[in-house]
């Protein structure tokens, strides 16, 4: 097929309003008789309730609404898997940040002044603060139901055998730390009571539907009766999957009958809002001396912080992926998802996914050494195809581009000429220069056993243009272009003339989260299927308009015409005022359910998955071995993205991931000690800056047409950034010979190690 | 934020009389990056600001003499952009690396100076340049070193109706030769983890040091002389590396910082050798 607009070079559709800075977020509306809201949080990890008195903030002149549980009309409790996080807590804080009571208020100073004012006696509990350790039957309880969260066991084969087998048997712990999302614009929206009674709440978040059916729960009011607009939002990165502000803003505005804003401030955003789950991981893994893998053992702890919300499916997914995109006939997955007072845990791109891909590709490279192989060769010994059986027991059926994603690896030019960037810098022989490489695979979508759906609505407009309306969001990503682009393609109509409406409950229908790598997919699919639709309709106005039969009809450019004489044609202008006089314009629907496996995995909800991307990343890194400093001097990202529909937001993705890896890799540490945030805003905790960036990023995509996706594409959100970390800490072994089994390896950290080297060889 | 008054003298005299009248009541606001920081979260006691920014007789470079004075609302950037400012190459070095071009462009040195941050980079830079500070109030002005503005972090010897109205640096001699490093956790908006100053007065061929200073920032309380490590050098010449390290090592020995979040104490004091090693290293000292 010919194509005008997938894969074409085309600008974003919303880029002129944001480099000029017209774009209104959420955090840019505002509305006359706005109030400000502020919510009072614990300042204790663990402690009990005693009571709360919020008569002084009441009386404060100025003060609209103070609100604590007793003003949750229906379910005191949020989350996206389990809803065991209150809106506002009764008698128990579970971390510190924990939301307690909430003010509005006619200024933003009288609110946060309010606050401070409502009197809350604690009785302060001991601080469960290690994950390990809060799964003894004996610690004490962050839930009555007890600290695990879940618990998963994966056997595959016979582990002992396995280890029988093995010439040579490589065991490791590893940590990861918790990463903050560090998006550009904080948990800020507002809510407001519109004139027919109804509520709206405006506030960025990946899934303005689920937004709307946990408020709906949260506040006892229908789902017809709350309007939830999500888009465009200022950055995610799953952080705004699960509820933030939403249900505390929405209590004050039906409280008050005001519009009723809030914004975060950053201290705030970071201490009382989701992480990246920390993990520690032991993995014991068992090779042939060929290089043959045999047995895999993965324990793993994954700290995901007071309250479950996607704790589980988390676990779940890290826990597919961590024995990597290899063949293993002996494996044995044990994780942990452990309830602790150390803030929360959540959804964040990868998923993870990261943490597992720390751990097995360091694991790869370290037994690849230890058996003299190159890097490449043994992956490639081991690496999984379509239709074998997969580390967790199920058969791989759709095409992962495993082998392809390995060849450009090796065909890449940071890869072929790896020598230039290695060994000892010769004027500053302290600075050590090394190349590492790694290897990721993610499952795509929600996995088995999950609704996972997309819908999406085209109409003509009175014009003979389109309004494109799916319910996913703008999160950066660049979804509107490719929406707009696959409708254009689909459409055969200028892309110019298609707007796009996504990311509200009200203006667009239900397409699932922006979340797991879906967006383009889902979201992309249900618009293609809306169009084949919608061109069937055009074909029927034009057969009556024309007077030929619909299969005589042919459309392009905006245009129905007869295939066998082009010049009778009629143009969309003509067709829509057809339709109009004929009762209304053209309405098309598409909805697609994402493929999923057929047979799930026992005592694993949501695996396995169907649809799997890989990612392979090589860094170059230098070493100063006098201060332990790392820097990553280039990169490259080979990404298996099926059709690339959009270059440049391909480039996006992989050179924002490649760049947030880095940081996860090197420098991002949020640190929680005795339940409190240490590193609470941009001087302490660590992101790159633009001097941070490595001087080159190359992405090369392996493009294998994905036959279940739009246009034969396929998602790439998350993976950029899953194989980072190793390829960087793997870089550092090449540099200066040394292990890095802990994330972020600041300077501290390699220095530490480089010196414990030095002493080892005294 | 708590509320304040704000005042803006359009004088330096005016300045004068509102400082003396408030004694210990304001404080000065220069360009802010430092204050607002700390207005925003509460740690301001004074109630009323005093904005400087209007006195222009505060900002600007000249020479006069064998000295740069640069007047304390001069910004980081103009002092990087200044040529009379390569006269003082490694406080330029220290400007240079301030936080992002947006904070040198606002934060002044005397800002930087003034608040007495242990890790504030232009100190030690100025230290071994061997600057003075002139400090004026309506009863008058003296000049001092600048080690002798500084009296725990965050604290100087100024009265509290005293501001700071001029930097006095020396140019630096003929032959002589510096660096100023620091180590934060990132290239840019970085609290240095340790930063060190040193300038030299080494003999090119023979490589004999005839007078040296070294100054290291982060890792104690005010920044600190080395003045056992420069008597060490003077007259001396380092002939291998092993005897940079035991120079180095006396650096080591001769701080005392502190754990944070950033680094722990142990790492400070190591890095503040070896900072010095690799920048003697990079000078050809050897
Ligand atoms: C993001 C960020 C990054 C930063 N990075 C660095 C860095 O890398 N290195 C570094 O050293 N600093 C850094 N800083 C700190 C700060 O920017 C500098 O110290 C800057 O030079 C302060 O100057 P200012 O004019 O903004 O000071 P202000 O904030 O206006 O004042 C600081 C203090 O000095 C007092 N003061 C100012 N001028 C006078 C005067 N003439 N007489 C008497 N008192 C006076 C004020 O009362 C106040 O107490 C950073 C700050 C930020 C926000």
């Amino acid at each position: 097929m010919d194509l005008k607009y997938v894969g074409k070079d085309i600008p974003r559709v919303d880029a002129y309003e944001k480099v000029t800075g017209t774009t209104k977020y959420m955090s840019d509306l505002s509305f006359d008789g706005m109030l400000w809201g502020k919510v009072l949080r614990s300042i204790h990890p663990h402690a009990l309730i005693k009571s709360i008195d919020t008569s002084k903030a009441k009386a404060l002149p100025g003060v609209e609404a103070v609100v604590t549980w007793e003003d949750v009309p229906g379910l005191n409790g949020f989350g996206i898997a389990i809803q065991d996080q209150p809106v506002l807590c009764k008698d128990k804080v579970r971390y510190a940040g924990d939301a307690v009571a909430a003010v509005a208020a006619v200024s933003k100073e009288i609110a946060e002044e309010a606050a401070l004012l409502i009197e809350v006696e604690y009785e302060v509990l001991p601080v469960v603060d290690d994950p390990i350790r809060a799964i003894e039957p004996d610690s004490p309880k962050v839930h009555e139901s007890g600290n695990i969260l879940l618990h998963t066991e994966i056997r595959k084969g016979d582990i002992d055998k396995g280890f029988d087998e093995a010439d040579l048997i490589i065991e490791n712990t590893y940590y990861a730390s918790r990463q903050e999302h560090a998006f550009l614009e904080t948990e800020d929206g507002i809510a407001l009571i519109e004139e027919d009674g109804t509520l709206t709440v405006y506030a960025g978040s990946h899934y303005p539907h689920r937004d709307q059916l946990q408020l709906s729960r949260c506040l006892n009011m229908p789902v017809e009766k709350i309007r939830v607009v999500s888009s465009p939002v200022g950055g995610a990165f799953g952080g705004k999957d699960e509820l933030t502000i939403q249900p505390i803003m929405a209590l004050l505005a039906l409280k008050t009958g005001k519009p009723v804003k809030m914004v975060m401030p950053r201290e705030e955003s970071i201490i009382s809002y989701w992480k990246r789950h920390p993990m520690i991981m032991i993995y014991r893994t068992g090779v042939k001396r060929d290089g043959t893998l045999v047995a895999n053992d993965v324990k793993v702890y994954a700290d995901t912080g007071a309250y479950a919300s996607l704790g589980g499916p988390i676990l779940n997914l890290a826990l597919e992926s961590s024995c990597g995109l290899y063949r293993i006939p002996h494996v044995h997955i044990d994780g942990y998802s452990v309830y602790t007072n150390n803030g929360i845990s959540g959804a964040f791109r990868g998923f993870g996914v990261p943490q597992v891909t720390f751990a097995m590709e360091s694991q790869m490279d370290i037994i690849a050494e230890k058996l003299g192989l190159d890097p490449i060769e043994f992956r490639r010994k081991n690496i999984l195809k379509k239709g074998e059986v997969a580390p967790i027991g199920h058969h791989i059926t759709t095409d992962v581009e495993s082998e392809a994603v390995l060849d450009a690896m090796e065909g890449s030019r940071l890869w072929r000429e790896r020598e230039r960037y290695r060994g000892t810098d010769k004027n500053r022989p302290w600075i050590k220069r090394g190349v590492g490489l790694a290897l990721s695979w993610q499952g795509m979508g929600l996995g088995v056993g999950l609704p996972d759906f997309g819908d999406a609505v085209i109409e003509m407009d009175p014009d003979g243009g389109f309004i494109v309306r799916v319910g996913c969001v703008e999160i950066g990503q660049g979804a509107m272009t490719v929406y707009a682009q696959v409708a254009a393609e689909a459409l055969r109509f200028p892309i110019e003339r298609i707007r796009v409406v996504i990311g509200d409950t009200r203006n667009a229908p239900d397409a699932g989260p922006t979340t797991a790598s879906r967006a383009a997919y889902v979201g992309g699919k249900a618009i293609f299927l809306a169009a084949e639709e919608m061109n069937e309709k055009i074909k029927g106005y034009a057969s009556g308009m024309l007077s030929v039969s619909p299969d005589e009809i042919e459309i392009d450019d905006g245009s129905a015409y007869v295939k066998t004489a082009k010049d009778k044609r009629v143009s969309y202008e003509e067709i829509s005022s057809y339709a109009i006089e004929r009762g209304g314009l053209p309405v098309a629907e598409g909805h697609f359910d994402l493929p999923t496996a057929d047979k799930a995995i026992e005592g694993a909800f949501g695996l396995p998955h169907h649809i799997y991307s890989c990612c392979g990343q090589i860094a170059a890194v230098e070493v100063n071995t006098l201060t332990g400093q790392a820097r990553v001097t280039d990169g490259a990202v080979v990404v298996d993205a099926g059709t690339v529909i959009n270059q440049g937001g391909l480039e996006g993705q992989s050179e924002g991931g490649f760049v947030m890896g880095t940081g996860y890799a090197l420098t991002e540490d949020l640190i929680i000690e005795n339940g409190v945030v240490k590193t609470p805003n941009f001087s302490t905790y660590i992101i790159p800056t633009s001097k941070d960036m490595p001087s080159s990023i190359e992405t090369i995509p392996v493009t294998n047409y994905e036959s279940t996706g739009p246009f034969g594409a396929k998602g790439i959100g998350e993976i950029g950034m899953v194989p980072t970390a190793p390829a960087v800490t793997n870089a550092i072994y090449d540099a200066a010979d040394i292990r890095v089994f802990k994330i972020p390896a600041t300077g501290e950290r390699i220095y530490e190690l480089l010196k414990q080297k030095k002493g080892e060889n005294k | 934020m708590k509320e304040f008054d704000y005042f803006r003298p359009s004088s330096l005299d005016e300045c004068l009389k509102l400082l003396d009248q408030m004694r210990g009541r304001a404080r000065i606001l220069a360009g802010g990056t430092d204050l607002l920081v700390r207005l925003k979260h509460d740690m301001i006691r004074e109630d009323n600001i005093v904005d400087i920014g209007r006195l222009d007789e505060l900002h600007g470079v000249h020479v006069d003499g064998g000295d740069v004075h640069i007047a304390p609302l001069t910004t980081h950037n103009e002092i990087v952009e200044s040529g009379l400012c390569d006269e003082v190459p490694v406080l330029k070095k220290a400007c240079a690396q301030v936080g992002s071009p947006q904070i040198r462009n606002r934060g002044t040195i005397g800002g930087n100076v003034v608040n007495a941050s242990p890790a504030g980079d232009t100190i030690p830079a100025l230290s071994v340049h061997g600057a003075h500070v002139k400090l004026k109030s309506i009863d008058g002005e003296r000049t001092i070193p600048i080690e002798e503005l500084f009296t725990g972090p965050g604290r100087t010897a100024m009265r509290d109706n005293e501001i700071l109205v001029d930097i006095v640096v020396p140019t630096i001699a003929n032959g002589e030769i510096g660096f100023f490093k620091k180590l934060g956790q990132r290239n840019a908006m970085a609290i240095s983890i340790v930063n060190i100053a040193v300038i030299l007065s080494m003999n090119r061929s023979s490589k004999i040091i005839e007078r040296a200073a070294v100054a290291v920032g982060s890792a104690a309380p005010t920044v600190i002389r080395c003045i056992e490590v420069e008597n060490l050098m003077a007259g001396s010449r380092i002939d291998s590396a092993e005897r940079l390290w035991e120079i180095a090592m006396k650096i080591r020995d001769r701080v005392s910082p502190i754990s944070d979040v950033r680094a722990s104490a142990r790492y400070r004091a190591e890095m503040s050798a070896n900072l010095f090693y690799e920048g003697m290293l990079e000078l050809g000292v050897i």
